[in-house]
């Protein structure tokens, strides 16, 4: 009955005129951002922040969800009509998705991700609903030294799974801690790494930070790669966007196995949605009788991943309102937006802050119904944006980059601190470095530190307080694995390797 | 990548260094426990640990570049980020919204070869949707500069 009661809540919450607007320009700008292929949905969300500085604060989260897992939807668009992902979330909807487009199938194609996403998204914010509050009641019993293992793991995790070479993941990672570390220390109140400036000692704000390297850092990439934009010459007629009954059969099991995958995987540090979307499509390969239909159009290769990404994109904000712990660049990005708020996500903010929390959940119903009908009746009016000429593009994203680094403090300093930020992203791009877990352990990083610091100062400097405690035990254990994992694949492969050279 | 990865691990280096040195100069124990300089010292002395492994990596790679850094369109990127270097020293002077119009316009013209029109339409709609929503409905004191706008 409390989920029941809260719920109603929460409805009351959204269901007032502003709440209604504001989640519908979010779910329409992330579809729109979905659909261009030189913006993500890390920067939309970076780009917009300095909008909602007037809003209240549930309003702004409402929108900054709705663009968040509106991009989910608008992704698809691209992949299925250019075969060019808008997102990366929506990779593995270009294999078939495009091949039905080719076949005249991009009106089912579109629809079976509008509907797939659309219940799976519905079937999450239940599901998250439900689970979201326990994992806050466990998450009271944390301490200093909890918080600490928590962050530590999320980071360990991200260098294990977030792909690429270790080494520069967890360069990227210490170069995030460092950022946080910038200005007057609370504790101490010793000023650090300010190197004389004054506008260092309040630290570098994480909106300038994210606007650097996300807004400016894109647009330098984006002007280096080639953005393809022939528009495949589909047919756009009502009555071709709807599904055949064969269509839904074929589906119906990959969307449910989608959404499914998509809210474990979502949940996990680094897990993301493109992982889950990833894992869905190889899954329903996998269990298919006809997997040699995959490549070639097979309706529920497009079903499945579109599933999968929505309810990812969903249960990511679980561990995030739960525990404070962003599993991904964009929850990463909401997270900075609540501190601007002055509300900390975590096991708190369930008791505090009620009206924001099932205000939010409640939203994603709305959302979501906004979004497959948008999906059904704007695809056309998406297609005409994919025209957009880049230059008047990027126009657009200096501005609000610029706007936006600007009105974290209102001072000139920080424009030129986002446009070092912006170049300092564009080589870390070109060099291979991650942003993800900078980002990530900025966010965190304040977090990190305290607790570091109090749980030390609690043991009187002994680091055994973090074996002591079980839940901290089990966090810092995986952070150690996480940490040791490449150091063991590198030992197994250097073993390969001088075995065959010997044998 | 061998020589992008040297680059790259040199500049980790010097980058660790310093947040070693700076964070050495603080007091690495407080009254209670650790100080302001305990996690930083150890982030730099981290990440010089990483620097010489990617160096050493990059070293053992040379010779196997796949990738050149400068590409066909890199001079765009230059040119991009010595424009914004221009409009943001010309901010105190011409202002926040008059600066990001002008670059709009320009960029438009000189990296995307738009008409004349279309790129002083663009320039005005961006001065005054900045002027309008940033300033007027968001309220930030955006800087007016010495032309006022």
């Amino acid at each position: 009955m409390d989920l029941l009661s809260n719920l109603l809540t929460g409805f009351t919450v959204a269901l007032t005129w502003q709440n209604i607007l504001f989640c519908g320009l979010g779910v329409l700008f992330g579809q729109l951002v979905g659909v261009l292929p030189g913006i993500g949905a890390p920067t939309a969300i970076a780009l917009l922040l300095p909008l909602t500085f007037t809003m209240s604060p549930t309003t702004a989260i409402i929108m900054l969800a709705g663009i968040y897992y509106g991009v989910a939807y608008g992704g698809t668009i691209t992949s299925v009509l250019i075969n060019v992902p808008g997102e990366s979330s929506t990779v593995m909807t270009t294999l078939d998705g495009h091949q039905m487009a080719l076949q005249g199938r991009a009106g089912p194609a579109l629809s079976v991700a509008a509907l797939g996403s659309f219940i799976a998204g519905t079937l999450s914010v239940v599901v998250l609903m439900s689970f979201a509050p326990i994992l806050a009641r466990f998450a009271l019993r944390f301490g200093p030294a909890e918080y600490f293992g928590l962050t530590a793991m999320a980071f360990g995790l991200l260098t294990v799974l977030g792909g690429g070479d270790p080494v520069k993941i967890i360069i990227a990672t210490l170069t995030g801690l460092f950022f946080a570390t910038i200005g007057i220390d609370v504790v101490s109140g010793v000023p650090r790494f300010a190197f004389g400036v004054p506008e260092l000692l309040g630290g570098i704000d994480p909106i300038v930070i994210i606007t650097g390297m996300f807004g400016i850092a894109e647009v330098f990439n984006s002007i280096e790669e080639e953005v393809r934009t022939d528009i495949l010459k589909a047919r756009f007629r009502f009555r071709d966007v709807f599904l055949t009954w064969q269509d839904w059969v074929q589906s119906r099991w990959g969307i449910l196995r989608g959404a499914m995958i998509g809210f474990v995987v979502g949940m996990l540090p680094a897990g993301g949605i493109t992982t889950a979307s990833f894992l869905a499509y190889l899954m329903e390969k996998r269990v298919s009788k006809t997997p040699e239909r995959f490549g070639r159009g097979a309706i529920e290769g497009v079903a499945a991943p579109e599933s999968a990404n929505n309810a990812a994109s969903i249960s990511g904000f679980a561990p995030l309102l739960a525990l404070g712990l962003p599993g991904s660049p964009t929850t990463a990005i909401l997270l900075a937006g609540f501190m601007m708020w002055g509300i900390r996500p975590g096991p708190m903010l369930f008791q505090n802050n009620p009206d924001l929390v099932w205000g939010l959940f409640a939203s994603m119903y709305m959302g979501n119904v906004m979004l497959v009908l948008m999906n059904i009746f704007l695809i056309p009016a998406f297609v005409t944006v994919l025209r957009l000429p880049y230059t008047i593009l990027m126009g657009l994203i200096v501005v609000f980059s610029t706007v936006g680094a600007f009105s974290a403090n209102n001072n000139l300093f920080d424009i030129w601190m986002m446009l070092g930020l912006g170049v300092l992203g564009y080589l870390m791009k070109k060099f291979h470095y991650p942003v993800v877990p900078l980002i990530l352990a900025l966010v965190l990083g304040k977090l990190a530190e305290n607790s570091l610091r109090q749980a030390l100062t609690l043991s009187g400097g002994s680091m055994w307080i973090f074996f002591k405690r079980p839940i901290s035990a089990v966090f810092i254990s995986l952070a150690i694995l996480a940490y040791l994992f490449p150091l063991v694949q590198w030992a197994i492969k250097s073993k390969r390797r001088r075995g065959l050279a010997e044998g | 990548m061998g020589i992008a990865n040297l680059l790259a691990g040199i500049g980790v280096l010097l980058f660790g260094s310093v947040v070693t040195y700076s964070a050495s100069q603080l007091p690495y124990r407080g009254e209670y426990g650790p100080g302001p300089g305990f996690l930083p010292l150890w982030i730099g002395i981290v990440l010089i640990g990483c620097a010489i492994v990617t160096i050493i990596k990059a070293v053992r790679q040379y010779g196997q570049e796949k990738e050149g850094f400068v590409q066909s369109k890199t001079r765009w990127v230059g040119f991009v980020f010595v424009t914004l270097i221009v409009t943001f020293l010309l901010v105190p002077v011409l202002g926040l919204s008059l600066g990001l119009a002008l670059f709009t316009g320009f960029t438009m013209r000189a990296a995307g070869r738009h008409s004349w029109v279309l790129c002083i339409v663009m320039a005005v709609v961006t001065a005054a949707a900045v002027r309008v929503i940033f300033g007027v409905m968001l309220d930030i004191p955006l800087p007016k500069g010495v032309v006022g706008l």
